[in-house]
């Protein structure tokens, strides 16, 4: 019996979880694009506005993969920058398996150089 | 003294498909939520990215707000992008979503909207648009394996 019905409590806990940390990197990312839009792309403050917004949500910037691309992006074009996440799943006694979480977002670039 | 483990464990094998059912319902709830949320950001992005370009001679002679001549037609592209992100996600395309969605500018202001009666003070562009987006889980439980998403955004110059 405690082996059907912890899973399933454990279940909704853990999916809960990992969903409000994926709606969290993808406010993220969506804020993170716009930036990017007003720098013209990668740049080291956005690298810092990017790990202090993760960190503000819960989420340790050690373990996001950030991607940007264009790196430098011209003046109307899209820039999409993607935040990855490495999460965990453990559901007892079914099992514990690692999740990657992905949040991306496309802005304009809005610097004219 | 008796046992009731006996009963119990009866009871909970005889719940067991409700409670899988349940249980699968709240899982795909809640990436449905995350979906709706997703989408809601693609035309958020889109409608700001529309409203960001100002047309610069008007801002230059008039110091107004303009909006740019091509706006709906850059909302629709960068809903389009956005949509690209959670592609596999979609019942449809991208493309298509975005060519179905409802895009509306209103330069001259103060306007309303006809569709969401939202009143605008300032250039504003919306988007209206109705997602298909999979629900596979739904489907083993015998609703339907697509789940529309409406989404209403709206961006104003300034």
């Amino acid at each position: 019996m405690v082996v059907i019905l912890v899973p399933l409590l454990f279940g909704v806990i853990e999916f809960g979880w990992l969903y409000q940390r994926w709606l969290a990197a993808e406010s993220v990312a969506a804020h993170a694009a716009r930036y990017a839009g007003e720098l013209g792309g990668d740049d080291p403050a956005l690298r810092v506005y990017i790990a202090r917004e993760l960190g503000a949500v819960g989420i340790d910037p050690a373990r996001v993969t950030i991607e940007v691309v264009p790196a430098r992006v011209g003046w109307r074009e899209p820039i999409r920058v993607s935040v990855r996440s490495q999460e965990r799943v453990d559901l007892p006694f079914l099992f514990s398996a690692p999740i990657a979480i992905t949040a991306t977002a496309v802005a304009r670039g809005e610097l004219a150089r | 003294m008796r046992s009731d483990g006996g009963s119990a464990a009866v009871t909970v094998i005889v719940l067991l498909p409700l409670l899988l059912v349940v249980t699968t319902g709240v899982l795909q709830l809640g990436a449905l939520r995350v979906l709706a949320s997703r989408v809601a950001t693609a035309a958020d992005l889109a409608t700001l990215a529309a409203v960001d370009d100002q047309d610069e001679a008007e801002l230059v002679r008039s110091g107004g707000f303009r909006l740019a001549p091509d706006a709906t037609a850059v909302a629709r592209r960068f809903f389009a992008l956005n949509l690209a992100t959670l592609a596999d996600e979609l019942a449809t395309s991208p493309d298509a979503a975005a060519a179905d969605a409802d895009v509306a500018a209103f330069p001259n202001v103060p306007a309303l909207d006809p569709l969401t009666g939202w009143r605008y003070e300032r250039p504003t562009v919306r988007i209206a648009a109705a997602v298909p987006v999979r629900t596979p889980a739904f489907g083993t439980l015998l609703l339907p394996r697509t789940t529309v998403v409406n989404v209403r955004a709206a961006s104003a110059a300034r």
